[in-house]
């Protein structure tokens, strides 16, 4: 804490930073989701589900979705400090003031980065799964 | 507690407790008097029809469907067991308890049940459906079908290994039992679907598209099935007979199909023929070779007149032929009422008798 309160302009550039950050989980689980989906209908029809690609697609499915949980996990961490650093009353971040408003988007974005972390993974599931386009 | 007269009473609903005053008049009923439960409770033993007979999940004579059920035993049996812990825990709360637990005992429960519970029982269900779903869309062996569906029957093509044209039959289909047959999907017009509840999953037939199936019976025995896709008047009326056969009965059956007709002819092929019903019917060994309507070249040796809604007799066919529309609404085929009593008679005889 500063003695010095922030200027208005450092202050809402840093809120817009943090409402952009709430988005960071669900956005990687959204593209994961695109890709898979993506990457499956390209294959099962347009590549005649040919073995090889389908083997392909399934590590490479694997690979993306470890990375989108480490993204997610890093994000997920990111707002975890930014909801309980210095706060001393984590359930009650409705004063309004500055400091809860922060917290409280850090809050927000940890419950969207568990929910995309679940995402991730039930989207996964069936390459693990199914090994034909069938 | 007195008894209550009027159970429609908002007092009657808020008895149960909150979260159920929402529910239908039915609901309400039944959480209402002993008295006014017994009634209720008679009829309850009807609903248990559902689990036998030739058109139910719960019966099973094939792989798939078996494993169908298992899936719906454990989806069962999880969900009574939920639902038990879960109203016994809002029971302790709202009538037992009652006390004001810790923070600490708060956010373990609203985390763990809210939270852990439900992603632990998705992730194992989800893990249970996806593994079984490889064997519910494996490929068939050796013989295929073609199943088109039609307004309001079915068009069925045996293809055998190595087969160049099928053996074409309708409204029955026939399986070897212990061998999964591969079975495309096709249909003209709109869209109907393939239910054979006993034996496995249903699959639409959508126009311009071929879907398959696949079907593994394990025993020997006769089946129902329904469309299952809403298609139009007779969409009720759509059903067919499945049978499934030991491997060498099967391949007696199929070398009798793809016969052509044994029919001795007679009164009956000459007014077959002469009343042009060769332009929409075929009776393969006859002049008939007409593809709008079903394949009639051994319509006797089929379990059903008119897919799956009346049995196989000469009067069923008389009746039929007579005015098909009064059996099933919207039919293609053209009433026949002109025909005097005894060349209808005669016509139903020899189709009868086309084994």
């Amino acid at each position: 804490m500063t003695d010095q309160p922030p200027s208005p302009e450092h202050e809402f550039a840093e809120e817009q930073a943090s409402l952009w950050r709430i988005t960071l989980g669900p956005l990687i689980w959204a593209l994961h989701f695109i890709a898979c989906y993506a990457a499956a209908a390209v294959i099962c029809a347009k590549l005649d589900a040919s073995p090889p690609a389908i083997e392909a697609m399934r590590w490479s499915i694997g690979a993306g979705t470890l990375a989108a949980l480490a993204g997610i996990g890093w994000a997920g961490r990111r707002s975890w400090t930014q909801w309980r650093d210095g706060n001393d009353d984590v359930f009650d971040d409705d004063d309004g003031s500055n400091e809860d408003r922060t917290q409280f988007l850090g809050h927000a974005a940890l419950l969207l980065s568990i929910i995309s972390f679940l995402g991730v993974i039930y989207t996964a599931l069936p390459a693990f799964f199914e090994t034909s386009c069938l | 507690m007195t008894t209550r007269a009027n159970l429609s009473l908002p007092s009657a609903g808020r008895q149960a407790g909150p979260g159920l005053t929402s529910g239908s008049a039915r609901e309400r009923l039944a959480l209402g008097p002993s008295s006014q439960l017994g009634c209720w409770w008679v009829l309850a033993p009807f609903l248990l029809t559902a689990c036998d007979g030739p058109q139910s999940a719960l019966s099973t004579g094939g792989a798939d469907a078996a494993q169908l059920d298992r899936l719906f035993t454990v989806m069962l049996v999880g969900a009574v067991v939920l639902w038990l812990g879960i109203n016994g825990l809002f029971l302790y709360a709202t009538r037992r308890g009652g006390r004001p637990v810790s923070r600490g005992w708060a956010e373990a429960l609203i985390i763990g049940g809210g939270i852990g519970l439900p992603v632990v029982v998705l992730t194992a269900l989800l893990s249970y459906g996806l593994s079984i779903m490889p064997d519910q869309r494996a490929v068939g062996e050796g013989l295929r079908l073609r199943v088109t569906g039609e307004e309001f029957w079915w068009r069925v093509e045996y293809w055998p290994d190595g087969a160049d044209a099928p053996i074409v039959a309708a409204n029955e289909i026939r399986l070897p039992v212990g061998q999964r047959t591969e079975i495309e999907l096709a249909s003209t017009g709109v869209i109907h679907s393939l239910w054979l509840p006993a034996l496995g999953g249903k699959t639409d037939m959508i126009p311009g598209r071929i879907n398959r199936m696949s079907l593994h019976p394990t025993q020997e025995g006769l089946w129902r099935g329904q469309c299952a896709e809403f298609c139009g008047l007779s969409h009720a009326l759509m059903a067919l007979q499945a049978v499934a056969m030991e491997e060498g009965d099967f391949r007696d059956w199929l070398a009798r199909e793809a016969a052509p007709a044994g029919g001795a002819g007679g009164a009956g092929a000459a007014i077959f023929a002469a009343q042009g019903c060769g332009a929409c019917h075929a009776v393969r060994g006859t002049g008939a070779r007409g593809a709008v309507g079903p394949d009639l070249t051994h319509l006797g040796a089929r379990g059903s007149v008119a897919a799956g809604i009346l049995p196989m007799t000469p009067e069923a066919i008389a009746d039929w032929i007579r005015d098909p529309a009064a059996f099933k609404p919207g039919v293609r085929m053209p009433a026949y009422a002109h025909l005097p009593e005894d060349e209808l008679t005669a016509l139903a005889d020899w189709l009868w008798s086309l084994k």
